[in-house]
């Protein structure tokens, strides 16, 4: 009977676009998209800010040493323009009102320091805010820099090994596998929390609240089922929307990755293969399968005891900024699963996914995740039921 | 049949309500000890003004809701102790069903036929018999969102016959409904009482009440103020008309024992 029920809150539920959106729709296609533009945008801001003809004006270069050696740099940089000032102030002004994008301050003693072999102080001044031109001063500067180089240890008769008389290299001892859980770790688990919780989200209110609010809870209650039957058939619907959700997310974003080409790096794709094991799926399937049995479980009560769908949407939601915030954790560097980060719900499993991923998670520890969701998921839906069982919550 | 002894319904009144009701009661009853039988073939209805427990009354019957004392016997079965086992005899129509939007007629039907454990042959059977009376067959695989407010309560009544109930509920069935829709539900009560099954129905309307039922309970209140047939209810009428008498009736001061 909990099939039959199941089955017809399904059927129902498919039919529902608002529901069909945010449990397979969004979850797909945000990824995919928001990861293009994104990648798209900075891709074309750069490629417009290096076309970008860059006017430089520049003070103080009395015999056009630097201006020689800026005309030197190739075009392949990107095409510039040099513009001579008579002070500082001018080449303020000029770049205030955009005439010039860069400014260049030699410092008057220039030729004497570069003659005395003491340092000489070049200033760049420029608008960080504005894209590209940071980046085109950072270029400049390393060729000044590499050029003055040089001819300081020509013009001391030195070779650049000579200058360096100590070598020392950090070794990264960590698999690839683990610096990806570690660096990207934190972001798989907060995809799945966030989209598990929103999927449940529309057909826990729809099936409960919904049904109060259409008048057909009554004639429901009085078919000869339990009514622990209706719920389990009711939550298994509201389950499955959550899980279907959070799948759908992670494949759009596997699918953003795969085929997008939006990660051009061969060496992380190979890492991403060997984490996207069965074990790996099923694992992480394990955790959020009472993850997402406590959201139902949370969700239910309220829809429950709500009186309408609009009043059922606005407990639910603040209640999301509650689920989802403390799966932001998994972002923040140092902090791993352990004795008391494993009794927390939410950052247990966004911790034990990231470990997972980087292939440090230990039995134990899963276990004690798992036990710990389950019995959450298990309390919840008790809940659910004590909720569904009152009087004043089924009928308004 | 249905036996109701000493039902009594109390509900818990919040802060929220007390404030409303400008009441210091903790406790509000919406049926107070009420006794009543209604036998096969027979129509018993319960008649009283908004607000008497009439539907609290119905829901109890249903299995809805628990009485806070007394006792419900359907066709013999103990109704408190067993609702699922009650629940089988029982169809239950209210004025107020809603139906599912995106169903069918159809997926509707079948969904409560299971429900109610209807095996295939007499489904069959349930079906063609409930879509031919109420000439359904031109819209059983639209959606219920698209139909007329007639079509839709044919659904529902099919959906309450679906299983052959033998005592049937009516919550103030015709309430909302134009005239011949609700032509449709007073053709159903009767058939259901040439059938021999147990109807119970509420309302407010009495002209209604005069037309279909046998046995008459006034209930205003919680509290049962007249219990007869309505060959009595005529008999003793000191009133002008029905309604009038109806009225009079209700606003009887209470008489205690």
């Amino acid at each position: 009977m909990i099939f039959r029920i199941f089955r017809k809150e399904l059927l129902d539920t498919l039919r529902d676009r608002r529901t069909l959106m945010t449990m397979l729709v969004i979850p797909i296609l945000v990824f995919p998209i928001t990861l293009n533009v994104f990648v798209e945008i900075s891709k074309s801001y750069e490629e417009s800010a290096s076309k970008e003809t860059m006017k430089i004006g520049i003070v103080g270069d009395k015999n056009q040493y630097y201006t020689e050696q800026l005309q030197q740099i190739p075009e392949a940089v990107g095409p510039k323009k040099i513009m001579v000032f008579q002070d500082s102030a001018a080449l303020r002004k000029a770049l205030n009102q955009d005439q010039i994008q860069l400014g260049l301050l030699v410092p008057t003693q220039a030729a004497i320091q570069r003659k005395n072999q003491t340092p000489v102080n070049l200033s760049w001044l420029l608008d960080a805010s504005e894209v590209g031109r940071s980046e085109r001063s950072e270029i400049y500067s390393s060729y000044f820099k590499a050029k003055a180089e040089s001819q300081r240890l020509q013009e001391l008769g030195l070779s650049p090994d000579q200058i360096k008389p100590l070598s020392i290299q950090t070794i990264n001892c960590a698999s690839e596998k683990k610096m990806v859980g570690q660096i990207a770790g934190g972001f798989l688990p907060y995809i799945f929390i966030a989209f598990g919780f929103i999927g449940c989200m529309y057909p826990a209110i729809d099936l409960f609240t919904g049904e109060k609010e259409r008048g057909t809870i009554e004639t429901l209650l009085t078919v000869p089922v339990s009514r622990w039957k209706i719920l389990m058939g009711k939550m298994l619907v509201v389950v499955c929307s959550g899980m279907v959700a959070a799948t759908c997310a992670l494949l759009g974003l596997f699918v953003s990755i795969e085929f997008l080409d939006l990660a051009d790096n061969k060496e992380l794709l190979e890492v991403i293969h060997s984490i996207l094991t069965p074990y790996f799926i099923l694992s992480m399937f394990a955790l959020l399968l009472p993850l997402v049995i406590f959201f139902a479980g949370l969700m239910i009560p309220i829809a429950i005891y709500a009186k309408s769908f609009k009043e059922a949407q606005s407990i639910i939601t603040p209640l999301n900024i509650l689920v989802v915030l403390p799966a932001m954790v998994g972002f923040f560097p140092g902090i791993a699963l352990d004795f008391q980060t494993v009794f927390i719900p939410v950052v247990n499993v966004v911790l034990a996914t990231k470990a997972l991923i980087a292939g440090t998670l230990s039995w134990a520890y899963f276990l004690a995740v798992f036990a710990l969701m389950c019995t959450l998921a298990l309390l919840a839906i008790s809940l659910s039921y004590r909720q569904f069982g009152k009087e004043s919550n089924i009928l308004n | 049949m249905i036996k109701a002894t000493q039902l009594r319904k109390e509900f818990p009144l919040s802060r929220q309500q007390r404030k409303e009701l400008n009441t210091t009661d903790t406790i509000a009853t919406a049926v107070a000890d009420i006794s009543f039988d209604c036998q096969p073939g027979q129509i018993f209805s319960l008649l009283g003004p908004n607000g008497a427990g009439k539907t609290t009354t119905l829901r109890m019957l249903a299995t809805l809701i628990k009485p806070t004392s007394g006792q419900i016997e359907i066709n013999g079965i103990d109704a408190i102790q067993h609702p699922q086992e009650a629940r089988k005899h029982i169809g239950f129509l209210t004025g107020s069903t809603g139906l599912y939007a995106r169903l069918t007629p159809i997926e509707i039907i079948d969904y409560y036929a299971d429900l109610y454990q209807v095996q295939s042959k007499q489904r069959e059977e349930r079906k063609k018999y409930l879509f031919d009376l109420l000439n359904m067959h031109d819209f059983l695989h639209k959606r219920i969102g698209k139909l007329s407010t007639g079509m839709k309560q044919k659904v529902s009544i099919c959906r309450t016959m679906i299983h052959d109930p033998s005592v049937v509920i009516f919550d103030e069935p015709t309430s909302g409904l134009d005239v011949i829709t609700a032509e449709n539900i007073i053709k159903l009560i009767r058939d259901c009482k040439d059938q021999g099954k147990t109807v119970i129905f509420s309302s407010h309307i009495m002209s209604e009440v005069d037309l279909l039922c046998d046995e008459l309970a006034i209930v205003h209140r919680g509290q049962l103020k007249f219990l007869d047939s309505m060959i009595t209810f005529r008999e003793r009428m000191k009133a002008n008309n029905l309604t009038e008498e109806f009225i009079r009736i209700v606003q009887a001061p209470i008489t205690t024992p």
